[in-house]
């Protein structure tokens, strides 16, 4: 492999594994978000346990969206630097404004949440998840519009080979950017949403004595899956009309099709190979479609055993199947992130970048190391992660530390000479 | 207006999350059993979250108002980039999973982690700092980089003793005598104030062409994330008496 092909590599894995944890924050947020709100409007004990519960696992996953996302922040300038220099003047801003507008208060306010758990008014402590929740959807929001700007360039103009920004309103109002950014938001629902209904199941399926607690996270867990599998599918679907012809025909992979793209391609940008590799984006888009009928075939299923409860406490096969599940919602997620981005090759910016011209002037020595660091530490943290994350899940609610009575501080002024 | 954005929050995270980096360093000082390094560590646990992100603000400054600096700067510092990375996801990850299980051995290995991501992250920002700030490279670049992470070090204790108790105050306050708490902490603030601004006036700060338009937007939210901050340190005000929830 050669350096550009070492800098996609690093690029994948990382945005990858970031991904992976993404997903599961933007839907248990939400999840805990509703839990939490029902704990403190009606004071129900079961719910503030279920609160911790969850949100302890919440935490395990968002530490590692944290650290993955630490190096994709930084991937930018660090191995792409001719993307920044020739369209970081449009899609900058929208890096710019995640980190400030999104991540800021994103990450502030949750270590409030974490640390402060009874040291806050609870109304308080309430309104810090929703800020959590709506700044980690603000954050996907304005990723995807820097995602939906390579993909679908809008809203600039080209001045002495680089790109400026003309219309910040077009830029925002991107439908390749809009509709990719509603479907991963229901899609992280979807990953959430079976995760809460797995777990659960197999606490239920262990005839644990917790009844009540999982019974209504499984409940809630189901009853989430199947609007959101709807809503995805939805921006999905509307999504390919807004998708590069490129992308399309390789999804459709039909020869004459694939002809007719790279004939128009051709047409505007001179001679040379526009298509993506068909057959890997091809077998993504499948991936993605047939799993999904398979999501939302146990969700109509579930949907309906759910309303019986002595379904809800006793079906061991249907426990097992939930619990089964919960890989899935990921696999498909990463399906379709592969669907996206390697359909848009051979450019980083549609149309106007090509990924070759796109990565900084370095060294294959030096991508090669970076690669290797960065796939060390995440290959092993994500094991260890995960591993922590099953071993949490399949615990007793009683052992939760998050939100465990106070150790920590007692008030006394710090300003002592 | 462009500068002062960048300097904000560059600044800030040299100072806030030089605080984080310095307890780490010498976290094996503080606390010498793993009772004590928990306690250490909830000096900092509350605010690094939020400390952090001032790095990454600055990233995504950087990002929006000077594409051309952040590429050749992340780019032209290849090694220090992924040093800095790399020590900064190990010593997160040790303060998140040090607590996650009861075993001595566990805990003494994140432990460890945190100690060796901190000085991991203080050399490279270090090497950063050294590099622009001399222009100096290769094996000499090692002076620069160890006097910031020294100072580093001494800001870390210098904020310890202003959150610790007791023995581990104590320890925190061997530089200052025990008296003037603040004063040392004001003056080692100071100091990682002054690396930053003289690197910074070494820095060819020519700013993109979306920045007449973000600047403005970016300094008008500056208000309400400094406010969201406060609330934290008003928050956790007080002195540590315990464990925390790391």
């Amino acid at each position: 492999m050669d350096a550009v092909e070492l800098a996609r590599l690093q690029f994948a894995l990382t945005a990858g594994a970031h991904f992976l944890f993404v997903a599961l924050t933007l839907g248990l947020a939400t999840l805990v978000a509703i839990v939490q709100t029902r704990a403190t409007l009606t004071g129900s004990r079961v719910h503030m346990r279920m609160t911790r519960f969850w949100g302890q696992l919440y935490v395990i996953n968002y530490a590692m969206g944290i650290v993955t996302g630490l190096v994709m922040e930084f991937q930018f300038g660090l191995s792409w630097s001719g993307l920044t220099h020739f369209a970081g003047n449009v899609f900058g801003a929208s890096l710019a404004l995640e980190t400030l507008v999104a991540f800021f208060i994103e990450s502030t306010f949750l270590g409030l949440w974490i640390f402060g758990w009874d040291r806050l008014n609870r109304w308080a402590h309430l309104a810090l998840i929703w800020v959590v929740t709506l700044t980690a959807y603000a954050s996907a929001f304005w990723i995807m519009i820097a995602n939906g700007f390579l993909q679908n360039p809008v809203g600039h103009r080209l001045v002495n080979g680089g790109l400026e920004l003309v219309d910040f309103g077009a830029m925002v109002a991107n439908p390749a950017a809009l509709t990719a950014f509603g479907h991963v938001l229901s899609a992280g629902l979807v990953v959430g949403a079976f995760f809460m209904a797995g777990v659960s199941a197999w606490h239920l399926r262990r005839r644990t004595h917790e009844q009540e607690f999982f019974r209504k996270s499984l409940r809630l867990g189901v009853g989430v899956s199947l609007p959101a599998l709807f809503l995805t599918a939805s921006f999905g679907g509307v999504s390919f009309d807004s998708m590069q012809p490129t992308k399309v025909a390789a999804w459709v992979n039909s020869p004459e099709r694939l002809a007719e793209a790279q004939a128009q391609m051709e047409a505007v940008h001179g001679p040379g190979d526009y298509l993506p590799p068909v057959g890997a984006v091809h077998a993504a888009g499948t991936v993605m479609m047939t799993l999904f009928a398979v999501m939302l075939l146990v969700s109509l299923v579930s949907v309906v055993l759910m309303a019986f409860r002595p379904a809800v406490l006793r079906l061991r096969p249907w426990h097992w199947l939930l619990t089964l599940m919960i890989p899935i919602p990921f696999v498909t997620t990463i399906a379709g992130w592969l669907f996206r981005e390697l359909g848009r090759q051979p450019w980083a910016v549609f149309g106007l970048l090509r990924t070759s011209d796109a990565v900084s002037p370095l060294t294959r020595g030096q991508t090669l190391a970076s690669l290797v660091v960065f796939t060390t530490l995440f290959g092993v943290l994500i094991v260890v992660n995960y591993w922590l994350l099953a071993r949490t899940a399949r615990r007793d609610p009683g052992t939760v530390a998050l939100g465990a009575s106070r150790t920590a501080e007692t008030p006394e002024p710090a300003l002592s000479y | 207006m462009e500068i002062f954005v960048l300097a904000f929050f560059a600044l800030g995270y040299l100072v806030l999350g030089g605080q984080d980096i310095g307890v780490g360093m010498v976290l094996p000082y503080l606390g010498r059993t793993a009772g004590e390094r928990r306690e250490a560590i909830a000096a900092i646990a509350p605010f690094f979250l939020g400390n952090e992100v001032w790095l990454v603000a600055t990233a995504g400054v950087l990002a929006g108002l000077f594409p051309t600096l952040e590429g050749e700067l992340l780019s032209g510092n290849h090694a220090a980039v992924v040093a800095l990375l790399a020590g900064w996801v190990l010593r997160d990850m040790g303060l998140w999973l040090r607590g996650r299980l009861p075993g001595g051995r566990w805990q003494a290995f994140w432990d460890g982690a945190v100690v060796a991501g901190s000085w991991v992250l203080a050399l490279s920002l270090g090497t950063l700092l050294g590099g622009v700030l001399l222009g100096l490279a290769g094996p000499v670049g090692i002076v620069p980089a160890v006097v910031v992470a020294v100072l580093f070090a001494l800001h870390g204790l210098a904020f310890a003793a202003l959150r610790l108790r007791g023995t581990l105050r104590q320890r925190a306050g061997v530089l200052s005598g025990g008296a003037a708490e603040w004063r040392t902490y004001a003056l080692t603030a100071a100091a990682l104030v002054a690396v930053g601004v003289i690197a910074g006036t070494r820095l060819d700060l020519a700013s993109g062409a979306t920045s007449a338009f973000l600047a403005p937007v970016v300094a008008g939210l500056i208000p309400f994330l400094v406010a969201a901050q406060a609330w934290v340190w008003w928050t956790f005000r007080h002195r540590v008496s315990g464990p925390s929830y790391l």
